[in-house]
């Protein structure tokens, strides 16, 4: 290891200085798109800039960037020199949203501009932006039933939109013209093209000061001391291999059971190896794939929550090495292989495993699962308007996030995808849309249960109004593959949209993942997202805790009992006075120690028909029993629930002090 | 200060109370400034804040030799809600919402501050779940009822609040800005029901679009309330007492002032009343000295405060928060916190590079050679061994070890990077001032401003230590070193005037808007700010409303401000300067595009009589040094440096660099190449 100053050719001070000043610089171009953006889904930063040298490594990548698009830059920037070799010039602007080239998926659509000094090329900037629509099949270019891209969205490869300081009308208006938000796409390519002007500006500032020599040598060691620390990081740790596997829901085609997605993670000396290649070894039949690039980024993202305080830049890739296995497996998806949910699929899937592997070396920080990125778009007419405008209500949620080592998961919070991915005020989608928003508020014990809780879930339920001709479409996963607790913890619950039709009182179930479902006006639906994972036995939570929680209804009583064994006493509930029962405390988890590892064991099928007879519920289900039903028609799925088991008596069961007795 | 005219202060008023009073208090100090509005004298002292803040308050006025009968004006910065927002002090307080939203305060935004560390915590909503209850109630974007409210959950909740001894109470139902009416009936029923209550409805505070924010900005109002009115009430009596005649005024931060009756009711407003003052003392001091453009560089022990005027106005933030997740959206002067101060600890990180802050010694320990037992290095230590800072501080209260920096600094900094210790000393000073010179980059350049058209105006104790190297790496070619920078926050509370924010939305593409509907909305908010002026007892003659109209492209997603004046003929001169506006901030403009209102804005002032500080006959002279010192400034090693003892200084003085300049709240460099002039006003002012 070589962790003195020695190995910098440039003093501490200039190298501290400039090492800032591309932080600067880079935070500089994200304030510049966000307050220029016409998109609201970048609004909502979706968004992130990186600061890239002459080969397209990234120097800087901004602080409040989206994660899903980390470790995904310096492949684009490849892709634009790959592609335009010697034709690149001064004021040139690139426009480039390939997946396939390295990218996430279509709506995530880049501009990059080369930087020039002395007519040398030395940096390329680039500004990321996931634009709210880039044509396709289907409204905000999400298809499930895509079956190649071409029914997803416009594919970009590298495109010269500013040809030395001249806006490319032409080339500008033929992307735009195959969104279905022309205006919006024009707005965010200027925005994004500014933000990497700021950088060109910016980076032209510090050679006058500094000299060329001196930033492009910046430009080398600060990725050179990203990748030190990050090894110095490594190499305290202890050599070894671990592995685990989580899962994608299905894959419709193939019938019900989990899609695997296996991390085999082995750190040697200072490097560390991601082996992939126990993955489900094709691609999915809906849009749950991911290409080399989204998967690179679940790496990375996955990596990086064990690192907080480094700053990211190829430094940080440098130890990293992955493989992904077979070409056109779920993680290695290749043309024209759908893969606008990437984020809800392998991405999600990869953080969370790497999260469970890291736990295990540095339990400090250990976090249980996750909920996963979702979106729900209903998209129509706007009767209310005259000329019954387009209208797209494109809305996420917030959720729960792992419980974490003596610390509850995070309530109502925006996923690991990217924190800064904010929920939309339903105060403005009711003016832009005639969706009346029926309630939005955390799910009392959704959380799931642990020593430490998991954050709870949300719920969001939407009344359709004024809309012609509307379709709703719906993207998520973790409707049978729940969040999972970590060390003895307990999943939170299973997710889906429920549809009430207007007149109707029959609900219907529409699961997790589907695509233009005809919605009048009075329909009601309802959607919940997914809690964290509880980490550590929950009958080892302290019951003063329980009661706190059940003070707050973060936890009901009655799950208080079942979850937590705790029995509670409500005296006054106005004056939130409830208390313990001590002994009928004690009682309870005795008898929850002794059944609980016969819960696992008990027919499916016996514990489907007490859920369908109302005795028990989903939660019931999953937690103790660990049965995945088709949560619509409470048919047992033996498959998921074989795979479930499995995974509850490897997380949980394995760690409970009652275990094997 | 710009003489008003109005009220020019003739020999008749002499007998009456001649002195401005200013006391900020902040987390270590509480700082004075009396102004003699005869003499345009200024006296300024300083006070060890006290756990009991109204006695530390009389405390410092009494420090100030000034009796409370002689005072005119008293004016308050006070740091008393921040503190309740932070340490959570505050009665419990109860929140009332439309069923269905009970967790909107706590879903927040869902966003967090921190993108890789998932153990940093976020932070809890101020009114906890449990005292979150439900009412039946539904009011639609339209502003049509589609469920009344039900009145029975109305008197079932006010049971509750009444069982649990709630009395502060958040009113926050959905679509509220656009239909108050069930959140007026609501405060009616609770009203009746809870005569003692305190009720801030969300319509009330911020009629404003955007739930969360909406909801956060009440809460913060209701819990801030009962901590802000009995103590207007304590101190008001208090200085009444003392002989005090007229009515306190308090600082908010939206750079104004307000009395105690409407910091009662927007009590939320004074979240950020220590941190406006200074950006209001860099306006008005530039303005006294010519300067239209000023940036304010405040460097106090932890953290430095960077703040910007841009033609003679400070920038407003819409939105910005004590705790990240709960904003409060009143307007607010908008200042850049970075963690670079005095204090702030230098280190070298794992990969073997040199780091400042943001970590700090703060007050305990200190820097190291504070002798308080601290042995990591800090930008002082730095500073103290380089000669740039002498051996003693608050006019030799406290000495400072030159052997104790040095240690620091060898160990942790000069033998990791096998450099000698001075250099090593360089190094920590020049990372300092390149992250302030960052920070200042940050509120300028990103903003479309170019530093070079600015004056620096540094205070703070440690601001005149740096302001000169960071003017320099900046190109700003003047920097302005107020007569004491340790206490300029307090000049800034004397040199505000009442001012009130009111505002509404107002959907409209310019092309299809209303002028008449604009001109009635902008009137009925006219008579709403005049309302709360009179209540002020601001005089008609002093009052002053400024309108405003937040536009943005159809599409975009936030919004610039444009000033208008009544009686508006066409929207196209507003269009225009929007174009120009968007050009100038994000550097580019669409002027095919379509651009729409998005809300109507007046800022209401009530214009209270410039104080005017007195100008001295400038005299060029050329002091004599008090003594000299070894510095080190560059690769050139130590020069011996002449010294100066800042009160000797007279007007027309003027200092060549390299020199030290020694006062008692503050030291200032005047680098070598550098020349420093004494002003009219004693403002030092440095060539760069």
């Amino acid at each position: 290891m070589t962790t003195n100053s020695n190995t910098y050719t440039l003093d501490p001070v200039t190298f501290e200085v400039l090492k800032n000043s591309f932080t600067t610089i880079v935070d500089q171009m994200s304030e510049q798109v966000i307050r220029s953006c016409h998109s609201f889904v970048i609004w909502s930063r979706d968004f992130s800039c990186a600061l890239c040298d002459a080969e397209g490594n990234t120097i800087m990548q901004g602080s409040g960037d989206c994660a899903a698009h980390v470790g995904t830059l310096h492949f684009t920037a490849k892709a634009v020199l790959d592609y335009f070799g010697e034709d690149i010039h001064e004021g040139d602007v690139f426009v480039v949203n390939d997946p396939y080239l390295g990218g996430t998926h279509f709506n995530d659509t880049r501009v990059v501009r080369p930087i020039f000094q002395d007519g040398e090329m030395i940096a390329l900037a680039q500004a990321n932006g996931h634009w709210a629509d880039v044509g396709g099949a289907l409204p905000g270019s999400f298809n499930i039933e895509a079956h190649d891209h071409m029914a997803e969205g416009l594919r970009i490869p590298p495109v010269r939109v500013w040809s030395e300081g001249d806006f490319q009308r032409d080339v500008a208006e033929l992307i735009a013209h195959n969104t279905r938000t022309p205006g919006d796409v024009i707005g965010d390519m200027l925005a994004q093209a500014e933000a990497t002007r700021v950088a060109e500006r910016e980076i032209g500032r510090l050679t006058v000061k500094y000299g060329r020599e001196t930033v492009v040598t910046a430009f080398a060691e600060v990725q050179d001391y990203v990748e030190r620390l990050a090894r110095a990081r490594l190499a305290a740790l202890p050599d070894g291999t671990w592995e685990t596997v989580d899962y994608l829901d299905v894959d419709p085609v193939l019938g019900e059971g989990l899609i695997p997605i296996e991390v085999k993670m082995t750190i040697a000396g200072d490097t560390l190896h991601y082996d992939l290649s126990g993955s489900h070894p094709q691609a999915v039949h809906t849009f749950h794939n991911a290409t080399f690039g989204g998967t690179f980024s679940g790496v990375v993202v996955g990596t990086k929550f064990q690192m907080p305080e480094l700053p990211l830049n190829s430094g940080f890739y440098r130890p990293i090495t992955v493989d992904y296995g077979r070409e056109g497996s779920v993680v290695n998806a290749t043309w024209p292989t759908p893969v606008a949910g990437f984020c809800v699929g392998p991405f999600d899937k990869l953080l969370n495993a790497i999260g469970e592997l890291w736990a295990q070396i540095v339990p400090e920080r250990a976090m249980a699962c996750c909920f996963a990125l979702e979106y729900l778009l209903v998209g129509g007419r706007d009767g209310r308007r005259e000329g019954s405008p387009y209208f797209m209500w494109y809305d996420w949620m917030m959720g729960g996030w792992g419980a974490r080592n003596g610390h509850d998961g995070h309530n109502g919070s925006a996923p690991p995808f990217g924190v800064q991915l904010g929920t939309q005020p339903l105060e403005g989608q009711e003016r832009l849309a005639p969706v009346l928003t029926t309630g939005h508020e955390l799910i009392t014990d959704s959380g799931g249960p642990g020593t430490s809780r998991g954050g709870l879930g949300c719920i969001k339920g939407a009344k359709i109004g004024a809309a012609e001709r509307a379709v709703m479409s719906y993207c998520c996963d973790r409707e049978r593959s729940i969040t999972w607790g970590l060390w003895g913890g307990l999943p939170s619950a299973p997710i889906g949209v429920r549809l009430r039709r207007a007149g109707g009182d029959q609900e219907e179930f529409l699961g997790a993942l589907f695509s233009n479902v005809a919605l009048e006006p009075g329909d009601v639906l309802e959607r919940p997202s997914n809690g964290g994972g509880g980490l550590g036995d929950p009958l080892d939570r302290d019951p003063e805790q329980v009661l706190e929680d059940v003070v707050d209804e973060y936890v009901s009583v009655e799950r208080a009992r079942r979850d937590y064994g705790v029995v509670v006493i409500e005296i006054d509930r106005d004056l939130c006075a409830c208390e313990i029962d001590v002994e009928a405390t004690e009682r309870e988890r005795r008898r929850i120690r002794a059944e609980r590892a016969g819960w696992l064991d008990t027919d499916p099928e016996a514990v489907a028909a007490r859920y369908r007879a109302g005795e028990l519920d989903e939660m019931d289900l999953v937690r103790q029993y660990g049965v995945i039903l088709d949560w619509g028609s409470g048919e047992v799925l033996a498959k998921s629930t074989g795979q479930f088991r499995e995974m509850l008596r490897r997380r949980a069961l394995a760690y409970w002090a009652d275990a094997g007795t | 200060m710009v003489p008003s005219g109005k009220r020019a202060l003739d020999t008749e008023m002499s007998d009456r109370p001649y002195r401005r009073m200013a006391v900020d208090v902040g987390g270590t100090f509480t700082d004075v400034c009396v102004l003699d509005e005869r003499t345009g004298a200024l006296t300024v002292s300083k006070v060890p804040s006290t756990p009991d803040t109204i006695s530390g308050v009389l405390a410092g006025a009494r420090e100030a030799g000034v009796s409370l009968a002689e005072t005119s004006l008293f004016i308050h910065g006070t740091t008393l809600a921040t503190n309740a927002l932070i340490t959570r002090k505050h009665p419990r307080a109860g929140m009332v919402t439309t069923r269905g939203f009970r967790d909107i305060l706590e879903i927040r935004r869902g966003t967090r501050d921190d993108l890789w560390d998932s153990y940093k915590e976020i932070a809890p909503p101020h009114i906890r779940r449990r005292d979150r209850l439900v009412v039946g109630e539904r009011i639609d974007a339209a502003g049509e009822v589609v469920e009344p409210l039900d009145e029975d959950d109305a008197r079932a909740v006010a049971a509750v609040f009444r069982k649990r001894g709630i009395e502060n109470i958040a009113v926050c139902f959905v679509n509220s800005f656009v239909n108050p009416a069930n959140e007026q009936r609501m405060k009616e029923i609770l009203a009746e029901e809870l005569p003692d209550a305190r009720v801030s409805t969300s319509s009330d505070v911020l009629p404003e679009i955007f739930e969360h924010e909406r909801f956060s900005t009440t809460v913060a109002n209701a819990i801030l309330a009962p901590v802000v009115g009995p103590y207007c009430e304590q101190l008001s009596r208090e200085l009444r007492e003392g002989g005090y005649g007229g009515e306190m005024l308090l600082m908010h931060s939206g750079g104004g002032v307000m009395t105690p009756r409407a910091a009662t009711r927007f009590a939320a407003r004074l979240a950020a009343s220590g941190i406006a003052a200074g950006a209001i003392a860099t306006r008005e001091l530039a303005r006294l000295c010519g300067y239209e453009n000023a940036i304010g560089l405040d460097v106090g022990g932890t953290s430095t405060d960077v703040s910007l005027v841009y033609e003679g106005e400070t920038h407003t933030a819409e939105e910005w928060y004590v705790e990240y997740g709960y904003p409060i959206r009143f307007p607010s002067i908008e200042v850049l916190t970075v963690g670079a101060g005095g204090g702030s600890l230098a280190w070298i990180d794992d990969a073997g590079s040199l780091r400042n802050g943001p970590q700090s010694a703060g007050s305990q320990p200190g820097p190291a050679c504070y002798q308080r037992g601290g042995t990591e290095p800090t930008n002082s230590d730095a500073n103290l061994l380089l000669g740039r800072l002498g051996s003693e501080l608050i006019g030799g209260a406290m000495a400072l070890d030159e052997g104790l920096a040095e240690e620091a600094i060898r160990r942790h900094i000069a033998e990791p990077l096998e450099m000698p210790v001075l250099e090593a000393a360089r190094a920590i000073v020049e990372v300092a001032n390149a992250n302030m010179a960052d920070a200042v980059r940050l509120v300028t350049i990103r903003r479309g401003y170019d530093p070079r058209d600015f004056a620096l105006v540094v205070f703070g104790g440690a601001g005149p230590l740096h302001g000169g190297a960071v003017a320099r790496d900046l190109g700003i070619p003047t920097v302005l070193v107020p007569l004491n920078p340790g206490v300029t926050s307090a000049l800034g509370c004397l040199m505000v005037d009442v001012r009130h924010d009111v505002s509404q939305m107002h959907f409209a593409q310019v092309a299809e808007a209303e002028l008449g509907e604009i001109e009635a909305a902008f009137a009925a908010l006219e008579e709403e700010a005049r309302e709360l002026l009179t209540l002020d007892g601001v005089p008609a003659a002093d009052m002053h409303f400024q309108r405003q109209i937040d536009m943005r492209y159809v599409g975009q997603w936030r919004s610039l401000s444009v000033a208008v004046e009544p009686g508006l003929g066409s929207l196209a001169e507003a269009e225009q300067r929007f174009h120009e506006k968007h050009g100038q901030e994000h550097n580019y403009r669409r002027d095919d595009a379509p651009v729409e209102i998005y809300r109507l804005g007046i800022t209401a002032v009530g214009v209270t009589p410039r104080p005017e500080i007195a100008r001295h006959q400038a005299a060029p002279s050329r002091p004599e040094p008090i003594g000299t010192r070894a510095v080190v400034w560059d690769d050139a090693g130590a020069v011996e440096t002449p010294l100066y003892w800042r009160p000797e200084l007279a007007a027309g003085a003027v200092i060549e660099g390299p020199a030290v300049i020694h006062q008692l709240d503050s030291t200032v460099l005047v680098e070598p190449g550098m020349e420093a002039e004494v002003d009219p006003w004693l403002n030092l002012r440095l060539t760069i």
